[in-house]
Parts: structure tokens; sequence; C-alpha cells
């Protein structure tokens, strides 16, 4: 069951400026208008994770967002000596507890047509408060699937 | 889909009806809370005839609002909570809903006209409808539901939504269990991007009735008189735990049994809401004897502390042996709550039960029950692999607890993008009811 809010073109070539050009770290969408997915802000490359949290608050504590991020952390196989960098992309549903339900109600049921559209994204995470949208929780999210 | 088939239903507004076992909550969509909520139940009446004289007398109680009496060859129904509430003589009280399901469509229509003509006041053909059901709602019932609505009161547009899924949306989540304690029965529905998986829905049969039942026999136990407010005339002030003193009215028509146990039930509920606490930790007669004790004073002016039992009954929903401790006899074959959402959970693809131990939604009346998620909170806790997160959402404003599944479909039928998900009555007729198996998964 979905709300019917399509997804703006500009949301599918931004994601692929970030997954195959690595331009920028992070994008953050919202619902313009009730209608459709769009992108809100663009961040460079050397923006950080606070400043993602930051940007997916902006709205202030009524509003929801979406973001997407491009994470990266070290890993270290069993039997390897070195470490090695990786990078992951995750799309976050932001909404949280003191958001309007009428807001809750749009983003959540538009999720879906976002998490399509943009193809090959590695992970969707779900975050009502900030534990669940912090580093760790989101790193600790990512990691569930490597190997050790 | 085509542009010719587009619904523009903006221009009036839409009605949203949420179903339930205790009551039908119905409204405009983007209001806030339902225009009203009319109890699950119709009152029959044998005897058109002799009942004349009550219908005066459900006029005067309420004025404004005139009553739900419908007539139709030869018996009478009675609507809503005012005008069933009037003693009257014959009166038959039956519910029209079974398993979360409409079992009987000739009262469910009877809840209909009674809704279009007096709480909407509008005709049926300008309103677009969205219906909740219970996620195991069959085919054959959905099927039919479209047909009544189209065929029967012209609605221009229609859709259905599984009400897990709204409440789900409505805190904030695509993908999430939804645990909703109604009044019959306990259900755990795993939703995932806004679908429910059907083949994983766990439910139990102990909800508010069973707490109600529970509740109703332990103070028969006690002895307590549990004469609804209908057969009191007048009372006197007595001591806690003294034996009340007070007279029935008089000139009380000959009411039935069903309608009786109705009212007692009723009250009985009120005790429940009033007295009754889930104990944080496993139920220890020790420590919950501790905790201050909560008066509740009865129709009759009988009025008393209760201590432990309020703690003792809800206890069954979280541990169901403490079903056979109190001479059930079925206890051992049900689960608790917690119990079943672990099962529910189970039964899923490895790969997303990380994402709905992280949304466990809380609703339903019967979650009202003080202590209710926390308790939940500390049961899964337990339960689950301590590498898993686990959240318990529950709506704060007992609002929007209460009409959680009916707020999410008020704000889904606003939204201006939905108005090209409804059926329309031209793509009804073209294509049949089997529509809604297609445009509402």
């Amino acid at each position: 069951m979905a709300s019917g809010v399509t997804v703006a073109d500009a949301c599918k070539t931004t994601y692929e400026e970030i997954k195959k050009d690595k331009k920028h770290r992070y994008v953050i969408f919202h619902i313009k208008d009730e209608k459709q997915i769009d992108v809100e802000v663009i961040a460079p490359r050397e923006a950080t994770y606070d400043a993602f949290l930051e940007d997916l608050q902006k709205g202030g504590p009524e509003e929801c967002r979406y973001g997407l991020f491009d994470f990266e952390y070290t890993h270290q196989c069993q039997g390897t000596s070195e470490a090695s960098k990786k990078q992951k992309l995750f799309l976050m549903s932001w909404c949280p507890d003191t958001a309007r339900v009428k807001k809750k109600m749009l983003y959540s049921s538009s999720f879906d047509a976002l998490k399509k559209s943009l193809v090959g994204v590695h992970k969707s995470v779900q975050a009502t408060d900030l534990a669940e949208a912090s580093e760790e929780a989101v790193e600790e999210k990512l990691r569930a699937n490597d190997r050790n | 889909m085509s542009g010719g088939m587009l619904y523009g239903g903006d221009e009036i507004g839409a009605l949203v009806f949420d179903l339930g076992h205790h009551s039908l909550r119905v409204g405009y969509a983007q209001e806030d809370t339902p225009k009203a909520e009319i109890p699950a139940v119709v009152g029959v009446g044998e005897d058109p005839g002799a009942t004349t004289a009550t219908k005066n007398d459900a006029m005067d109680i309420d004025d404004k609002k005139p009553d739900g009496n419908i007539t139709q060859s030869g018996s009478k129904y009675y609507v809503d909570t005012t005008i069933l509430h009037v003693p009257r003589k014959g009166m038959e009280v039956a519910s029209y809903m079974k398993d979360g399901m409409i079992e009987d469509w000739d009262h469910f229509e009877k809840i209909l006209d009674y809704t279009y003509a007096k709480v909407i006041q509008s005709d049926a053909e300008y309103h677009p409808v969205l219906f909740s059901e219970s996620p195991w709602n069959v085919r054959s019932k959905r099927e039919k539901l479209t047909e009544l609505m189209f065929e029967k009161y012209n609605v221009p547009a229609y859709f259905l939504v599984k009400n897990a899924v709204l409440a789900a949306f409505a805190n904030g989540r695509a993908t999430g269990i939804v645990v909703d304690s109604g009044a019959t029965h306990t259900s755990a529905v795993p939703v995932q991007d806004g679908f429910v998986l059907t083949q994983a829905i766990v439910k139990s049969p102990l909800g508010g009735d069973y707490i109600s039942m529970q509740c109703r026999q332990f103070l028969q136990e006690q002895e307590i008189d549990l004469s609804p407010s209908y057969l009191v005339g007048s009372k006197e002030v007595v001591k806690d735990q003294e034996k009340p003193k007070w007279v029935k009215k008089k000139g009380l028509p000959e009411v039935t049994k069903s309608w009786h146990n109705y009212m007692v039930k009723k009250l009985v509920q009120d005790f429940q809401a009033t007295v009754l606490q889930v104990s944080e930790t496993p139920y220890d007669e020790k420590i919950v004897s501790s905790v201050p004790a909560v008066q509740y004073e009865f129709p009759t002016g009988y009025h008393r502390d209760f201590s432990t039992e309020r703690f003792r009954i809800p206890e069954a929903l979280f541990d169901p042996s403490m079903v056979q401790m109190r001479g059930g006899g079925v206890g051992n074959t049900m689960l608790g709550v917690g119990h079943i959402v672990t099962t529910s959970v189970g039964m899923c693809d490895v790969d997303v039960r990380p994402a709905l131990y992280g949304s466990v939604v809380v609703t339903g009346g019967n979650s009202f029950i003080q202590g209710f998620p926390e308790r939940l909170n500390r049961d899964l806790s337990m339960r689950i692999p301590s590498s898993m997160r686990l959240k318990v959402i529950s709506a704060n404003g007992c609002a929007e607890r209460r009409f959680g599944a009916w707020i999410g479909g008020s704000i889904l039928a606003s939204i201006g993008t939905f108005q090209q998900m409804w059926i329309s009555s031209q793509e009804y007729e073209e294509s049949g009811k089997s529509q809604v198996e297609r445009k509402c998964p």
C-alpha cells in the first residue's frame, strides 16, 4: 500500500552521481507539496556524519526527511593482515517521535517509492530518534552483513 | 494508470471507517479525531408497537441528536450509545463482528444507514470511503464490502486498507511489527514496506473481552453486586466495604438478558479501565501488595479498595499460565503477548527480523491497561537476542493510540497523490468487485 507520491528525476540523477562518481557525501530528500520527493540538500565529499544529522533535523522537531549517506568504515576479514576500507550507501527515513502524525504518515507511506527508484541502495534504516540515527547504530547495521 | 480513470476526490471530504469489535470509528478524512465512535452492536426490538413510549423517552434524553431507530419489516433497530443504553422491553443486543470480520451484513448495513443519516448527515454518493480491515480478512468478505458500498450506497470511490499498515504508518514506520491488543484478541502483524506479511500473523484470544470476563468472574466471587446504573433508582452513602443501600428503579420495562449482560459488561469495562494495571515484572504477590490500592465505587454505592487483584487479572495477558490458576483450564495452550511477538517475528525472513524488533508498534484499546507497553518492552528484551535493538513504540496521546488506525486512514485519504489510488465507481463498473484484490493488496 502506498501513498502515490512520485519521485523526481533529480533524486535518481543525484543518486547516480553519488554511487558511481562519488561526487557527494550525502543527500537529503523531502516531499514537496505532498506530491513529489525531491532533493533538498547535497553535501560535498568532506562533509561529516554530524553535519548529516544536523541537516536531517533542519526542518525542526515536527518535520520528517529522507537521507542518503555514503558511509565509510574499515573492516578486517579474518585471516587477512590488513584492514580494508568499505563504502556502503544507506537510505534513512527520519520520522522523529515529535513529528506531526500527518508528516509521519506521508513520509512512511512514501518511503517504499523512493527505495524502489534508487536501485542498488545497500541498506535502509528507519529512525524515529537520535539513538537510532546515530553513527554507531548505523555502522552496526551495515556491519551486520559483513563476514568476519 | 491512464488519466481517464483518475478520480479527483479532493473537493469533497472522503469518509474514513475504522471497524473494530468494540466500536466503529467514523469521520471525515483530514480531521484529527473521528466524528463518532459507535458501539459495534445493534439492539434489535421485536415488537415495534410496544416501543413507541420508550422511543419518546429516548428523544427526551437527547434532543439534539435524533435517535437511531430504524424500523424495517417488523423489527426495530437501535444504534449508538445514547439509544442503546435506554432500557427497552424485548430488545436483544447482537454484535455484527466475528473474528475481526463483518459477520452479520444486515446489522452492519443498519449501522451504515445510521452513520450516513445521523453522523455524516449527507448522502453516501458524494463521499469517497476508505475502510480499514483486519489483516486476515478473507477475499469473499472484502469483495462483498466492495459490492455493498458501490451497489447499495453508490459511493464515488472506495479503498480498503489493513489497519495494521495504517497504525505502522501513523507511527512513522513502513516496516515494523504491529501489536494490536483489541477487544476480542491480541495479534502480532508484521508489516514490511507497507505490506502485511500475511503468513506470519499470530493471534491469541486474550484480549479486552477476556479480561472483562475475568474481572466479572472475580467480582462475582467476591459477591459484589454488579447492578448497572440503569437499575439504580437512588442510593445512600455507605462506609468502605459496607453493604450498599440502594433502591431499585421503578417502572423498568422487562429487558432481555443480552441487553442486561451488555450493560454489566459496560460496568466491568469501566472497572477494568480504572483499576487494572500490568505489573512491570512478572507477577509477584509480595511486590504488588506493596503498591497502593485503588478505590472503586460501583453504581450501587458499594466501594472498596482493590490491591493485588488489579495486577493478577491482566497478568494473564503476558503469562497465560495464570489462566489455569483461576480455574479456566485452557490456559497453557495460549500465548502471552511477548510470545506472540517472538513467534511472529520467527516466521519472518531473517533479514527483516532486526527491522521488526526495531519497530514494535503497540496499538488497540486493550493496550491502555496501565503499564502494558512497559511490560511488553521488558518481556521482549528478555526473549530476543541481545544483538538485536529493541524499540517499543506506543503513541503517547490517548486519542492517537485509541484511534491510531483511524487517524492513519484519515491522513492517507487526504494526501493529494493518494487520489489516484482509489477504486473509482467507473473502474468498478468496468471490472467488477475483483478490483479490490488488485488495487488494495
